[in-house]
């Protein structure tokens, strides 16, 4: 009934058709459609699957190729850093960097709160930072805390594991140290956060110690899935290759500490820097610019006055507001100062920068006049304290007003006579002085293996030509070598001549610790003879024990050496005028009998408010001898003390008790000892000083005899300004020895002593003295 | 009742009920195995992130492919005068459903075209493309004498195409709206037409859409994520870059069948409208040409059928649902492969949907019955058999 209305409703609204085969238009167009539909609407598409699968197929392969592998980089190890003996200077550890993929989290629903909260608490970071990292939901590798400690990564993947969370990834990475801290910093330098060398060796040397990173690439599913068929590849990483340095670290460490205490001693404004250098190989023992940075923490300033002005600056910017073009203005300086604070901490100014030699230059100028027999040793000169020269508008004076007097060769080079080398260098000439710089190496960079090298700052021949250039030069001023530069040339002129290039690496080995390279004794030219050269050394000596340098004295050993005191050139005031600021230095050698070690002790800017007079021979002298006294032993320079009085030198205290007096007379004697007895009885049950305490030699011991050994404190005296006999007595009475060191000169006064004035010491103690010549005003 | 025995008794006499057309049937239960295969392969790794059964999608869909050609096998068996009869309630039910969307319609990916009706899911769209074709075609068996008039020829056509294109435009779903429209205009151009019409018909929609793409910011979005995907590789042009990917690692063989990398989560929806690019990357260049191919000759076998059909309803039916077959494979490949702007068009006998499919099939099983009156096989488009 129902199918029977309903097909009644369609009959009448459609009406029956013509059940007739279609017309042939119809059928015309039909296949007209056919044509389209079913043959041409397939050409683009063909066409277009073509281009994507056959001409662009590799294109589009690497790029999903890319996208669906993941390459997890195994890090090489970047080479090891040694000393001479082996010391780790700089080595690398596996450290771990923890990441997280923002969309991975995002994609596995995970509580990013949970996450944020836990790591923040794990890592030690702020939570908010995680946070804010996992909200960069087009990032798939966010870091959150990098270079952390084995045990910290452990925690991570604990707690990833604890609660199987997704989007958490943890990488290796390796981090530089080094153990011994600011040692010799600016000469290994540091590597950056991409462990890529930074500065220093490490800079120099990056290709040798970087080694090549491997990696692992594996295919993976979107969100970490497996792949039904995954392939896997893996390159392996080639370490980098060790250095081995010349550089002994116990030698660096004495010189830095002696710089240090210079610096203390002095009030030195603008640091100190120091070199010790083998003078027949060019090695280089210890290369020391303070104050140094920690190149484990490169980036923390450690001037303490440039700290001061950023804090200042800081405390500015807190004032103003942040938006104000004040701030702007500010935080580039802010910025700037700690840019030129880092760069200054982490320069070499032993191979990167000039400096004023001042007088141990004449070293250069005589040995150049020797070999060219302008002077020999029967030379005379008057010094009457200014003395004019053709073409030069200005009366030269020396640096002594009342002047020198007549002296001898040795005297002019003793007395460091500015107007005795002024003559030297006219009976030189210009030319030839200009060829032995050459010669000596101070034109040229000396190709130590160190980056940055810089040359100095030199006149020209043609300069030089002209008298009142060169009778400055002659005597040390208006030079600019660096100190490699100055030090390799006194080097020439004490070991026969020989100008060499230093070195500071001296092996490069492999992983395995096989020696892949060497360095070694690279002799670039003779500029003396052997004979000019042994007669530099005995006027070179002679400077220490008659002259200017006589602070350097070192009982035992034969030091000789050059001071020199220089104007600080370029250095302005504020209102453009040349300051005063002097630099003042001293160049070492020693033993000279068989010169081996050159040791240069620069200190830039001395105060003017410690009342020492400024001068390298009372303030570098000293402490170039108390780095030769720390290290010749050390380094096995034989000391010699026939004709040394003992007492000037410090020996270790016997163990004499149940001897009897006879027994503990004779070993006494052999140590040059003396002694007073306390008490009756047949041995000694007690001494002073104890067992093994040093004492000076030729001093007279106590020796207790069944008596007890009183154990009492004494007051150490001030005894500044005292000279050597005065000082003695007062050391006597107080029961306690009196050790000098420095000048051996009756009028040589006390300058400094150790201990302190005022430390309470056992009696039997050694009060040790610096003894400073203080007309040594070179 | 008596037109309905009237129509029985003329075919027996001028044409006699043959078999199905067996290379068509043969073409649509081959693109039907390949693509549940290739379904299988493209959905293995989603079924197993989503569900752990690497099978899920795998097993609804080959119920419905083989429940699928059991319907085309019985709507082949059908006289097809019966959906000349139903074709307007056909078309009046499918509007209707297509108002009901925007009210109780299901939102998937963003877009509410769908409807769920118990444990199925379809879209009304889907359904008024068929029904459009039924109705046109029964429409213009019934006026072609007077096609050439606007009053029949163009009016009544018009009117529905803009409902429906109404309705559409409400879901915003252009695609659908741009293949009923042409679909229509097919249809209309075979039923006869006539074709200044079609060029200001062809004006219009220029306008429509124009204004389309200017008004909907993710579709002019859209279009520029289509011309410069690296553009916003991991936002807008991430899908075509991945797609583009999958094609092009493809190369000439591919990577073999169930080793595309892509389907690996990296693609998405790679069983559904963008499983073409896994057929590319599995079966490479020679696979995807010849799988076009065999969409190639079943439509061309389709028109064939519609040539050769008994009647102008049969012609017109068969016509307008090949002209629909070809117009989704052209549209879905295009998309697919970078070569039309993105819009969801999913792929017949591929694509992941079992009652897009079960429909799919259905029309195929309309084809067949048509197929069976085929006059004369030996002569092409006679005036009388």
């Amino acid at each position: 009934m129902s199918k029977k209305s309903k097909i009644k409703l369609l009959k009448k609204h459609v009406p029956a058709y013509n059940r007739e085969k279609a017309t042939h238009a119809m059928l015309r167009r039909t296949s007209f459609l056919m044509i389209i539909c079913g043959v041409i609407l397939f050409i683009p598409l063909i066409w277009r699957l073509f281009d994507l699968m056959i001409v662009r197929h590799d294109e589009f392969e690497s790029d999903a190729i890319s996208n669906q592998t993941r390459s997890t980089t195994v890090t090489a190890d970047r080479g090891t850093i040694y000393d001479c003996n082996m010391n780790i200077l700089a080595a690398s550890k596996t450290v771990e960097n923890v990441f997280i993929d923002p969309l991975e989290i995002n994609n596995s629903h995970e509580n990013v709160d949970f996450i944020a909260n836990s790591l923040a608490a794990i890592l030690n970071i702020d939570a908010n930072s995680i946070r804010e990292k996992a909200a960069k939901l087009d990032r798939q590798y966010e870091v959150i805390a990098r270079k952390r400690e084995i045990e910290e990564a452990d925690a991570v993947r604990k707690f990833i594991t604890d609660n199987n969370l997704s989007g958490i990834h943890l990488e290796s990475d390796s981090q530089r140290y080094y153990p011994a801290g600011t040692t010799a910093a600016q000469v290994i330098g540091f590597t950056n956060a991409e462990n890529r060398g930074g500065d220093g060796l490490e800079a120099y040397y990056d290709d040798v110690l970087q080694g090549t990173a491997g990696a692992v690439i594996t295919t993976k599913g979107n969100y970490e899935t497996q792949m039904l068929y995954s392939y896997e590849k893996y390159y392996e990483a080639t370490d980098g290759n060790s250095l081995v340095l010349t550089i002994d670290s116990t030698v660096q460490m004495y010189l830095e500490k002696n710089l240090k205490a210079a610096i203390e001693k002095y009030d030195i404004k603008n640091g100190a820097f120091g070199i010790i250098m083998d003078v027949n190989t060019g090695a280089i023992l210890a290369m020391a610019i303070e104050g140094s940075y920690d190149p484990n923490n490169y980036l923390e300033i450690i001037d303490l006055a440039e700290l001061e002005n950023l804090k200042k600056i800081d405390e500015d910017l807190k004032r103003l507001s942040s938006n104000s073009p004040a701030y702007a203005a500010l935080i580039k300086k802010y910025d700037s100062a700690v840019a030129a604070a880092r760069l200054k901490q982490w320069r070499n100014r032993c191979v990167s920068d000039g400096y004023e030699p001042g007088s141990t230059f004449k070293t250069i100028t005589l040995a150049a006049a020797l070999e060219e027999h302008a002077v020999d040793e029967n030379s005379s000169f008057y010094c009457s304290g200014a003395k004019d020269y053709v073409d030069r508008d200005s009366t030269l004076h020396c640096w002594k007003s009342e002047g020198h007097g007549p002296e001898t060769l040795a005297n002019a080079l003793q007395n460091s006579c500015n107007i005795a080398f002024a003559d030297i260098g006219m009976m030189l000439g210009g030319d030839k002085l200009y060829d032995y710089i050459d010669a000596f190496g101070l034109l040229e960079k000396t190709g130590i293996d160190m980056s940055g090298e810089a040359t100095g700052v030199f006149h020209t021949k043609a300069m030089l030509m002209e008298n009142a250039q060169l009778t400055t030069v002659a005597f040390g001023q208006s030079v600019k070598p660096t100190p490699i530069q100055m030090v390799r040339a006194i080097a020439a002129v004490v070991n026969g001549g020989y100008v060499l290039q230093p070195y500071v690496v001296s092996e490069i080995l492999d992983e395995n610790g096989n020696v892949v390279e060497k360095h070694g004794k690279t002799i670039l030219r003779q500029a003396i003879s052997e004979d000019t050269s042994k007669e530099m050394c005995k006027l070179i000596e002679s400077v220490v024990t008659d002259g200017t340098a006589g602070n350097a004295k070192l009982p035992g050993f034969r030091v000789g050496g050059k001071t020199g005191t220089s104007e600080k050139l370029d250095v302005y005031d504020e209102n453009g005028r040349q300051t005063d600021d002097r630099i003042v230095s001293f160049v070492g050698i020693a033993p000279m009998d068989d010169p081996q070690y050159i040791c240069l002790v620069a200190l830039d800017t001395p105060s003017r408010d410690t009342g020492i007079y400024i001068s390298g021979g009372v303030m570098a002298a000293p402490v170039v001898r108390d780095v030769f006294a720390d290290t010749l032993l050390y380094l096995g320079v034989q000391p010699d003390y026939t004709g040394v009085d003992m007492s000037t030198v410090n020996i270790p205290m016997p163990d004499v008790r149940d001897l009897t007096e006879d027994e503990a007379a004779r070993v006494l004697a052999e140590q040059s000892l003396t002694y007073e007895t306390v008490g009756s009885g047949g041995t000694v049950t007690g001494q002073i000083p104890a067992p093994n305490e040093m004492l000076p030699g030729n001093s007279e011991v106590i020796l207790y005899m069944g008596e007890t050994v009183p154990v009492d404190f004494v007051t150490v005296p001030d005894l500044k300004g005292m000279n050597p006999a005065i000082a003695r007595i007062a050391m006597e009475n107080s029961g306690l020895y009196l050790q000098t060191k420095g000048s051996s000169w009756a009028y040589a006064v006390v300058t400094d002593q150790e201990p302190a004035p005022g430390t309470e010491v056992v009696r039997g103690s050694t009060v040790t003295v610096e003894l400073t010549d203080q007309t040594a005003l070179d | 009742m008596l037109k309905h025995n009237n129509f029985d008794s003329r075919q027996s006499n001028t044409s006699s009920v043959g078999v199905l057309d067996l290379p068509f049937l043969l073409l649509v239960v081959l693109l039907t195995l390949v693509g549940v295969l290739m379904m299988f392969s493209a959905s293995y790794a989603r079924a197993r992130w989503e569900t752990e059964n690497p099978a899920y999608f795998f097993v609804r869909q080959a119920g419905f492919a083989a429940l699928g050609i059991l319907i085309a096998l019985i709507a082949g068996r059908l006289n097809y005068f019966i959906w000349y009869r139903l074709s307007l309630g056909i078309l009046i039910v499918s509007l209707f459903l297509l108002i009901l969307v925007p009210i109780a319609g299901v939102e998937v990916n963003g877009a509410k075209r769908w409807i769920q009706l118990g444990p199925i899911q379809f879209q009304p769209s889907e359904i008024a493309k068929l029904g459009l074709v039924l109705a046109f075609a029964s429409m213009m068996a019934v006026w072609q004498d007077k096609m050439n008039s606007f009053r029949y020829g163009v009016a009544p056509f018009a009117v529905i195409m803009v409902l429906i294109a109404g309705l559409l435009y409400l879901e915003r779903h252009l695609s659908a709206t741009l293949i009923i429209l042409m679909i229509g205009a097919m249809m209309m151009l075979i039923g006869g037409t006539q074709k200044r019409w079609f060029i200001l018909g062809g004006l219009v929609v220029a306008v429509f859409l124009v204004a389309y793409v200017m008004l909907f910011g993710y579709a002019s979005d859209r279009v520029k994520a289509w011309l410069d995907p690296w553009s916003d590789a991991l936002g807008k042009g991430y899908q075509a870059i991945q797609s583009q990917n999958a094609i092009g690692s493809g190369g000439f063989l591919g990577l073999g069948l169930g080793r595309s990398r892509q389907k690996y989560l990296y693609l998405p929806e790679e069983h559904n409208d963008y499983i073409f690019a896994i057929v590319c990357e599995e079966l490479g260049f020679v696979g995807a040409v010849g799988i076009l191919l065999l969409f190639s000759l079943l439509i061309l076998r389709g028109y064939w059928i519609s040539i050769h059909a008994r009647d102008r309803f049969g012609t017109l039916v068969a016509a307008g649902l090949t002209t629909k077959l070809a117009l989704q494979v052209f549209f879905n490949i295009g998309v697919v492969s970078g070569l039309l702007p993105p819009t969801g068009i999913s792929l017949p006998f591929f694509s992941y949907g079992g009652t897009a499919l079960l429909l799919q099939l259905f029309e195929m099983g309309i084809i067949l019955s048509i197929s069976r009156w085929c006059v004369n096989k030996e002569s092409i488009g006679g005036k009388k058999a």
